[in-house]
């Protein structure tokens, strides 16, 4: 807080320089774990305006304020874009008053340091894990605009994201979307000389030129995350489910064919080209796997989904593309439906006679074991776009669990204990309706249920590398839970997900190497 | 950095002169002239680049750490902040922020071989990390700088001035900018500016054309230029004189 100069009264709230203390906020509930820190829902108590506090771990940091938070702050200080989470201020907490010894405590830091976030409603996975949640073509197309304007103003600024995934994707109740979690973000340079680490981006949203040891890079790496995020958008499911590196690059490869010098000049000199290069050349199926998507969705598929990096489209392009000029057209954010959870007692009965009418679905699913069946998707101009993963053959197989008491929580992290685990509803066995992923993160989870009729092999949401199958719901270290509907902030929408202020350090598929971050 | 200036952070915290030479109140009870405050400064400023060139980081550090230093100072004491823990913390802070780490060890050893025999100096790792901490505080975490020496290198090319003794001097100049509080008040490209029309007079290089078809203002880079010439003319004629020890026994002194 500002100090009032001698004979004058402080009056203002807000301090010109200097930060103000997290007692300014009041602490509505704990919304995301990670290996960074916390993040919160807060309440800023002279305004009343609903925030998300990150908080910044300073403990066991040997070398002072940690530099991926450094990182962090310097980018999103510089990056003022609609499509970029904004970074309100940075708050200090007192910390304890006293020391161990009982002795005032005069380090104001010890307690920790927050940055400020505005707050949004949902993330994209949380949002597209509603039950019976499915997008229409325009609001693919929404989404998709904005996520690419975002990441082309920060290829513009010569920011690397490099954890672009849905988790990171965050979604307010005006249909706006914004980039989040800028923790494994940097500057590049244009010549693309640094080494730079290739341990980023979520395994499964990882380019092929970072899993085969590349260490120059540029933007392209984002590309193909986005790439990752469309094609999940239009199939229902994520495309490279991988549990690790060899296998991911596997799945790639199946899709997209295998790299060779006349595909992708220069591949063959990446590290570890040799050791992960296929015995016999994999043909490029990706247009025929992808058949049903409609034209010009393929085509923008397909160059970004383009295993050489210089030759992978950019933001720009891809926002010139004509799949965004064409009918149906990108609609108004605005005008998307609002997905108003605020009203906590009707999620909650609506989540109930969900789960009857999927357990019914699923008792005749059993019988009639169907190949490959999503949710119908919505028919708009002939287009066949699937809803992004409302896959009734994702099933789990706790089906025993029992019912969780609502209120285990938000998305932006790791669910807190056994009760907030991946089948954070009750999941009684449900099938269809797509939002209770047991493999969401932590275990193996349900492998067995009835997937596997797709293109690809039967992982569904994907069981990530670590977790063994010991199927401990509470395990999961997801970066955005299913739609969550929190007890105790009744008033505050929520639903879809709220998404990773960057507190979620673990997301879906294996995660990226946090504490590889002192890498470059 | 290399996103755009005129949005940054930076471009919106320049300040006129007026505003950087403040000196606190604090500082003030205890016998600190504006002189001696500036003198400080400049003094730190070498303290930050000498002990740079023992842990082996880029020029641009050195800048960067400097900046924050005077950045520090528009806004906290002397008193309070001693100038002799803030100026390496803010080397460590900008070799942070600059992507050329330093161990906070590494800079610790360095500063006891630099003064074994000043009590004044001695510095534990922990003092530095709380440091760090308060020093973000008073930036309000802006940690982005420009400099002048990206735009300088294209300058010169664009000038076609291929003259190595020029291109050095003009470099030169532009270390020894950050001796004052330029930085602070000035657009990097400007300061850049300046540096090159004193090398080139200096060097009898004509580049009037050149900088007429700029349609840079002139007129401050004129300025600017004469408060560069003003400081070295200062330095020379004061030199020799040890005014650092006193201006920093003011500062040990109780008011």
């Amino acid at each position: 807080m500002s100090i009032a100069a001698p004979g004058q009264l402080n009056v203002t709230e807000m301090a010109t320089w200097g930060s103000r203390t997290v007692d300014k906020f009041e602490k509505l509930e704990q919304i995301g774990e990670g290996t960074y820190g916390q993040v919160y829902m807060a309440r800023e108590i002279a305004t009343g305006e609903i925030v998300a506090l990150k908080k910044i771990r300073m403990d066991n940091e040997r070398e002072g304020f940690p530099i991926t938070a450094i990182r962090e702050i310097k980018i999103l200080k510089k990056l003022h874009h609609d499509n970029v989470i904004k970074l309100k201020e940075i708050v200090t907490s007192p910390g304890p008053e006293k020391d161990d010894q009982g002795r005032p405590d005069g380090n104001k830091y010890r307690g920790g340091i927050y940055m400020v976030f505005e707050y949004m409603d949902h993330d994209l996975t949380g949002l597209a894990d509603r039950p019976g949640m499915r997008f229409s073509v325009p609001q693919i197309k929404c989404y998709m605009r904005q996520l690419l304007t975002g990441l082309h103003y920060c290829h513009v600024n010569q920011v690397l994201h490099r954890d672009i995934k849905g988790s990171n994707l965050l979604i307010d109740n005006e249909g706006n979307l914004k980039l989040a979690d800028f923790g494994l973000a940097r500057s590049f340079s244009n010549d693309h000389n640094a080494n730079l680490t290739n341990r980023v981006i979520t395994l499964w949203y990882r380019p092929p030129e970072l899993l085969l040891g590349a260490t120059k890079y540029g933007p392209a790496v984002d590309m193909w995350s986005v790439g990752c995020i469309f094609a999940e958008l239009l199939h229902g499911k994520p495309i490279f489910p991988g549990k690790d590196e060899p296998e991911q690059l596997n799945k790639i490869f199946e899709l997209c064919g295998s790299p060779d010098e006349v595909n992708w000049p220069g591949v063959s000199k990446i590290p570890w080209y040799n050791n992960f290069k296929p015995a016999r050349p994999i043909k490029r199926r990706l247009r025929e796997a992808f058949r049903h998507f409609n034209g010009h969705a393929l085509e923008l598929l397909d160059k970004m989904l383009t295993l050489d990096p210089s030759q992978r489209i950019s933001a720009k392009d891809a926002l010139d593309g004509e799949y965004f000029w064409t009918d149906p057209l990108p609609c108004d954010p605005k005008t998307l439906p609002k997905y108003e959870s605020s009203h906590e007692f009707q999620t909650k009965k609506k989540r109930q006679q969900q789960r009857q009418h999927e357990e019914n679905a699923k008792r005749q699913k059993l019988q009639h074991p169907q190949p490959h069946s999503r949710l119908p998707p919505i028919q708009q101009s002939g287009q066949g776009h699937g809803p992004m993963r409302s896959g009734p053959n994702q099933q789990p197989v706790h089906g025993s669990q029992p019912p969780v008491p609502a209120g285990a929580g938000h998305h932006y992290g790791k669910p807190r204990g056994p009760a907030g685990g991946p089948g954070r509803y009750p999941q009684t066995g449900a099938a269809g309706g797509g939002y209770n992923h047991p493999n969401r993160g932590g275990g193996q989870g349900g492998g067995a249920g009835g997937y596997g009729s797709g293109p690809y092999p039967p992982q569904g949401r994907g069981p990530p590398p670590y977790g063994s199958s010991s199927q401990v719901p509470g395990g999961a270290p997801r970066g955005s839970g299913g739609s969550g509907f929190a007890v105790g902030a009744p008033n505050y929408p929520q639903g879809g997900g709220g998404g990773s202020y960057g507190g979620s350090g673990t997301g879906r598929g294996s995660n990226v190497n946090r504490n590889q971050q002192y890498w470059q | 950095m290399s996103s755009n200036f005129w949005t940054s952070s930076h471009f919106r915290q320049l300040m006129d002169p007026e505003d950087v030479d403040v000196v606190q109140q604090l500082d003030k009870d205890r016998g600190i002239t504006l002189e001696d405050f500036k003198l400080i400064k400049m003094q730190m400023a070498n303290y930050i680049a000498k002990l740079a060139q023992s842990v082996k980081v880029r020029q641009r550090v050195v800048a960067t750490a400097i900046t924050y230093m005077r950045r520090v100072y528009i806004r906290k004491s002397m008193s309070e902040y001693d100038p002799r823990l803030v100026a390496p913390t803010c080397l460590y802070l900008a070799s942070k922020a600059e992507e050329s780490t330093v161990q906070a060890r590494a800079l610790v050893f360095y500063i006891k071989k630099l003064y074994s025999n000043d009590d004044k100096f001695k510095f534990e790792i922990k003092d530095i990390l709380e440091m760090e901490m308060k020093i973000l505080e008073a930036l309000n975490y802006y940690l982005v700088v420009f400099h002048p020496y990206r735009s300088l290198s294209q300058f010169l090319q664009d000038a076609g001035v291929h003259d190595v003794n020029m291109i050095q001097l003009s470099w030169g100049l532009v270390n020894d900018t950050y001796k004052m509080d330029l930085i602070l008040m000035h657009p990097p490209h400007l300061i850049a500016l300046a540096c090159i029309y004193i090398a080139s007079v200096y060097r009898e290089k004509d580049v009037t054309a050149w900088f007429e078809e700029l349609r840079a203002d002139m007129n401050v880079v004129k300025n600017i230029s004469m408060e560069i010439l003003d400081f070295y003319e200062e330095q020379h004629r004061l030199a020799g004189e040890d005014r650092t020890g006193a201006a920093f026994s003011k500062l040990s002194s109780k008011p």
